[in-house]
């Protein structure tokens, strides 16, 4: 057993989990605060990416002023969002949501690419590139950056709802009608926490599309945002983080263990298995509250 | 106007319980399956073998997929694979020798059996968790079929299909392929029309509406959940090999990802979830939407010289898609089964709007 | 939603209105019609427009003037969006017109069409795509690569690897990072064999499609300490797989692709990091040659160029006029040989299977396509990135065809057996 390639799988997982995870924090938001799975997450991402993109190549913004840009703008679609299509779907089946999701996500991946045109797009935020080592031990500067911003960002919803507004979305994640009977506007709340995952989406496709160039294939974030958030329990923040680091390791190493064995890329299968195995022995995920209604 | 409709309707309770009670109805659909008999002698080869083979074959896998999501309420994201299973499975079997129609058989059985494991998680959870779950089965079953190369096929990862005959026609051009999709198709439908009036569609009506308050009626929501799951991945699986056989003729693994499953889920939502004529709308807007507004853009930008970037307008059809399958939800939550039906009330009535049907 | 008389009207309007649109009418006029279905939306977004954009401007430089042999080239596109529905019927419809070429350039699609062609002999370009036994002619007269495949490109890089290490590999290690699926899967065969009868040590690793994370197995890359690596992938996979590269401190001039690199990968990579990285050239790129330069003055040049004119003249764009050129010239040959046609598959097949040495003024290494050999006589060379382009650093020339068709005929012998 090589050690030290474990080990370093083992740190660049951690990074790259963390990345997932700010993926998956606006699915835990939106879950939390509305009982809705947002399968759109990963194209919003996408949008956030492309819309940075534009405002620093085709406006010419300064990418220190187009990132915070892009965060306005993308909190405004999200509530736009919610407003517009969410909104209509309150008291209806689950599959409709599921699907409208998905709707929204087929429509963004036609649009964006269709406007602002499908060849990758470069996205230079200034990570630095070259190789850091620790002895032996090779840390990927950009992952290590780009998680660490993750985790700050995590870490900064986790204080947001201990804020005054954090406190009405949490009051609604509750229980809605009884915020609403005390005066809360819950559909204010619902929309901001649609703001805020349009948000953190954009902050993930940032970080990734300067990795990856800005194209389509940001929206296939989705599936691993979907183990992390179903691991952690798709209502728990800390979940999120947590669940990140798992599934990051977990991939990580299943791309040096398991790989030489079974002779292929499994690392996309690992999230799949490992949003079946929570499932099946702990649906409600590491963290999430016990409220699956038990058949 | 055309239903002709006064006064006592029946007589007898035969005519009560007929699948199609109005004259008109049957007369319409009559006239329908013979224009779909004959269209290999009507139309030409492109209508054929372009839109009405995928029209049938995709409708026919979006019927098995409203059995399980339309009658019984569970959700399935990973229908794509459970075809996928069946299109391998026969295609194998073909591959060996096996006669196509045991062949076909068979593939469906495969999916029936691994397609019943997907529904052992609609035991423990439902709703969006459910969701997942069918999700990540289709990961883990697009990943084993691609990874084996016993299964995919060598290092091309394609598996041809022999020629192979149907009750000793041979499968070859579009006429016989034409008419063995529209047969099984034609099977399916009678099926699931005739589904809902046996025990076993009210059982999964009643686990649609609620689950435990079926058990409580004495309906094992256990065996009804499974059998569901069977039943539908069983279609799943057939279609899956006729797919494989009349249209496909060759097979490799990304012909049955998760865009398959999103597609024919597209269908069933924007038809008409649990209608038996919605997914035959829905199939067609779905397949064909961007087709025509393909065709559409590039008959248009020749004609006028009017030209959109390559990327715009190559888009464009992505972009119909996902607002058909938004608009539909929130102005028509029940589909293009909804809005026929508003239609024919119209005219089962007319010319006085406000009477009762 | 009820229905009042107003909506009921209206939606029976909005019905019956495409069944009324015209039907697209043409000069008489000596044409032959290709259709050109490819997929801009959803895998093959990379390369599709560029590569679009390079046929269309060929086409109208040579309707310019004057078409070639007395005919005019139509070209139909549309999207497949690599969905077999909309491809088949995009063959259906384009057969219906009277194509007698597609080009759905996916290999899915390409895969779906081969029984369809074979069986309709409609011929179909496979360049860069579709099955590599293709190259077969006699098991797959209708099917034509007319590009250097994969296993070909595997060969090519492998011969300059042992130039590198003045013509011996013995006791190197030659890391293949590729994508898992079929396409990134497909050289194994050749370098393995190649393993064998040259001595170096090979080892592979996958990562998942499409490859917007690897960040595991770079790591894996650079601890294998390889002397050369070879990465396969297409589209995002392949900048990712640089970045990820640069990142590990491997030394980018002994890192090479297949012809799946570009200069737009080259951009989101960053131009000057990627230094040294190589890939395969099947034809040359930039602007030099007399090909593209005519397409700027006469095409670009007037106003009636396809697309953006920066992309003129990148890696894709000059790959689709290499492949518009030999569709060309087939015509001509076609032309050449029965100058009346009647315009059928089987009449361009004669063509596009009799051109010889061609090398469309520089454009292409000299291209031969025989009733065997759809292939067009294997070769290309090797470029390397400088930092503004890729400078090739190799002369045309083809190596290891022994390996190659040894693979050909054993994929194509079992095509033959099972298909047909």
């Amino acid at each position: 057993m090589d050690w030290i390639l474990l080990a370093e799988l083992s740190t660049n997982g951690v990074f790259v989990g963390l990345m997932y995870a700010l993926v998956s924090l606006g699915i835990v938001l939106i879950y939390k605060t509305s009982g809705t799975a947002n399968l759109a997450q990963g194209a919003i991402a996408m949008t956030g990416g492309y819309v940075t993109w534009a405002l620093a190549t085709l406006v010419g913004v300064p990418i220190w002023l187009a990132i915070p840009a892009a965060l306005v703008i993308m909190f405004g679609f999200g509530l736009l969002m919610e407003r517009i299509a969410l909104r209509r779907m309150i008291g209806q089946p689950v599959i409709m949501t599921i699907m409208l999701t998905l709707g929204v996500e087929i429509m963004l991946r036609g649009i964006l690419p269709g406007v602002f045109g499908a060849a990758v797009k470069r996205l230079d935020i200034g990570m630095p590139q070259q190789p850091l080592f620790v002895g032996e031990l090779l840390l990927n500067r950009a992952t290590m950056i780009g998680g660490s911003i993750s985790l700050l960002l995590i870490l900064l919803s986790l204080f947001f709802f201990n804020s005054r507004f954090g406190v009405v979305m949490r009051a609604v994640a509750d229980d809605q009608t009884a915020s609403w009977s005390v005066g809360i506007r819950v559909e204010r709340a619902i929309a901001v926490a649609w703001g805020l995952a349009a948000v953190s989406a954009t902050a993930a496709g940032v970080l990734w599309g300067s990795t990856q160039g800005v194209d389509w294939s940001l929206s296939l974030l989705l599936i691993k945002a979907l183990a992390i958030a179903i691991l952690g329990g798709l209502d728990s923040i800390p979940g999120v983080l947590i669940a990140g680091v798992i599934v990051g390791v977990a991939e990580s190493l299943a791309t040096g263990v398991l790989d030489p064995l079974v002779g292929g890329g499994s690392r996309d299968v690992v999230a799949a298995v490992i949003i079946l195995v929570t499932l099946l022995l702990k649906p409600h995920g590491l963290f999430g509250r016990h409220h699956i209604e038990r058949v | 106007m055309f239903y002709r409709r006064a006064g006592i309707r029946h007589t007898r309770y035969q005519d009560e319980r007929q699948l199609f009670p109005l004259g008109f109805d049957r007369g319409l659909i009559i006239a329908v399956l013979a224009i779909l008999l004959a269209a290999p002698f009507l139309f030409d080869r492109l209508y054929v073998s372009g839109y009405l083979l995928p029209w049938l074959i995709w409708t026919s896998a979006a019927l098995g997929l409203n059995l399980l999501m339309g009658w019984s309420g569970q959700i399935h994201l990973g229908y794509g694979a459970v075809m996928g299973i069946g299109a391998y499975g026969s295609v194998h079997l073909v591959r060996l020798g096996v006669p196509l129609e045991i062949a076909m058989i068979a593939g469906g059985l495969l999916s029936a059996t691994i397609g019943t494991m997907f529904g052992g998680a609609a035991l423990r959870m439902k709703g969006i968790y459910l969701a997942m779950a069918t999700l990540a089965m289709q990961y883990v079953v697009d990943f084993v079929i691609s990874h084996s190369t016993v299964i995919s096929g060598g290092s091309l990862a394609t598996l041809q299909v022999p020629p192979v005959s149907f009750l000793g026609i041979p499968l070859q051009g579009e006429v016989p392929t034409y008419y063995l999709a529209l047969g099984v198709c034609f099977v399916i439908t009678l099926f699931m029309l005739n589904v809902r009036r046996t025990s076993f569609g009210r059982a999964l009506a009643a686990l649609r509406e609620k689950d435990y308050a079926a058990q409580i009626l004495g309906i094992s929501t256990f065996r009804y959940k499974l059998l569901a799951f069977w039943v539908s991945s069983f279609i799943g699986g057939v279609v899956g090999s006729v797919l494989a056989v009349t249209y496909l003729r060759a097979i490799s693994p990304d012909q049955f990802h998760i865009e398959l499953s999103i597609q024919i889920l597209a269908m069933i939502i924007v038809g008409g979830l649990g209608s038996v004529l919605g997914p035959f709308f829905g199939t067609a807007l779905i397949l064909f939407a961007p087709i025509l507004l393909n065709n559409l853009l590039g008959f248009t930008a020749g004609k006028f010289g009017w030209s959109l970037p390559i990327d715009l307008r190559a888009h464009l059809p992505l972009m119909a898609y996902g607002a058909l399958v938004i608009g539909f939800l929130l102005y028509e939550p029940l589909g293009l089964a909804k809005i026929y039906a508003n239609f024919r009330n119209y005219l089962l009535v007319w010319p006085f709007r406000h009477a009762q049907r | 939603m009820s229905l009042d008389r107003r909506s009921f009207i209206a939606g029976s309007a909005a019905l019956a209105a495409p069944l009324v649109l015209p039907v697209q009418v043409f000069a008489q006029e000596k044409i032959v019609r290709f259709t050109l279905p490819q997929d801009f939306t959803r895998i093959y977004t990379f390369v599709t427009s560029e590569y679009n954009q390079g046929q269309r401007d060929y086409f109208t430089l040579v309707n310019d003037r004057g078409g070639v042999g007395g005919y005019k080239i139509v070209a139909d596109i549309t999207d497949h969006a690599n969905d077999l529905p909309r491809a088949i019927e995009a063959y259906e419809r384009g057969k219906r017109e009277g194509a007698v070429l597609i080009d759905p350039l996916s290999t899915p699609v390409a895969r779906a069409l081969v029984p369809r062609a074979l069986e309709d002999k409609i011929n179909m370009i496979t360049a860069y795509s579709g099955r590599s036994d293709a190259a077969d002619g006699s098991a797959f007269p209708y099917v034509l690569p007319l590009s250097i495949n994969y296993w070909t490109q595997a060969g090519l890089i492998i011969e300059q690897f042992k130039k590198t290490e003045k013509g011996s590999l013995k006791g190197k290690k030659i890391v293949f990072v590729h994508i898992d699926t079929p396409f990134g899967k497909e050289p194994l065969p050749i370098l393995n064999v190649l393993a064998k009868k040259e001595g170096y040590e090979l080892a592979a690793f996958p990562y998942t499609p499409p490859g917007n994370d690897q960040s595991a197995i770079w790591p894996q890359v650079r601890r294998a300490r390889p002397d050369f690596v070879i990465f396969w992938g297409a589209g995002v996979g392949q900048t990712v797989a640089l970045t990820e590269a640069i990142r590990n401190g491997l030394p980018m001039d002994r890192v090479s692709g297949s012809v799946w690199l570009s200069e737009s990968d080259m951009d989101v990579v960053g131009r000057e990091a990627a230094k040294g990285v190589m890939k395969v050239e099947p034809c040359v790129g930039g602007r030099e040659p007399k090909v593209i330069k005519d397409i700027l003055a006469d095409v670009v040049g007037k106003g009636k160029g396809a697309g953006p004119e920066n992309k003129v003249g990148t890696g894709y764009y000059n790959y689709g006029v290499q492949m518009a050129t030999l569709m060309v010239e087939g015509v001509r040959k076609a032309a050449e040989k029965a100058p009346n046609g009647p315009v059928t598959g089987p009449w361009l097949n004669e063509g596009l299977r009799s051109i010889t040495n061609f090398t469309a003024d520089g454009l292409l290494p000299p291209t031969t396509i025989t009733k065997d050999d759809h292939q067009g006589g294997g070769m290309g060379r090797i470029a390397r990135w400088d930092g503004a382009k890729f400078v090739p650093i190799t002369d045309w020339y083809s190596a290891n065809q022994d390996v190659v068709w040894e693979e050909i005929r054993k994929n194509s012998e079992e095509f033959k057996k099972s298909g047909k």
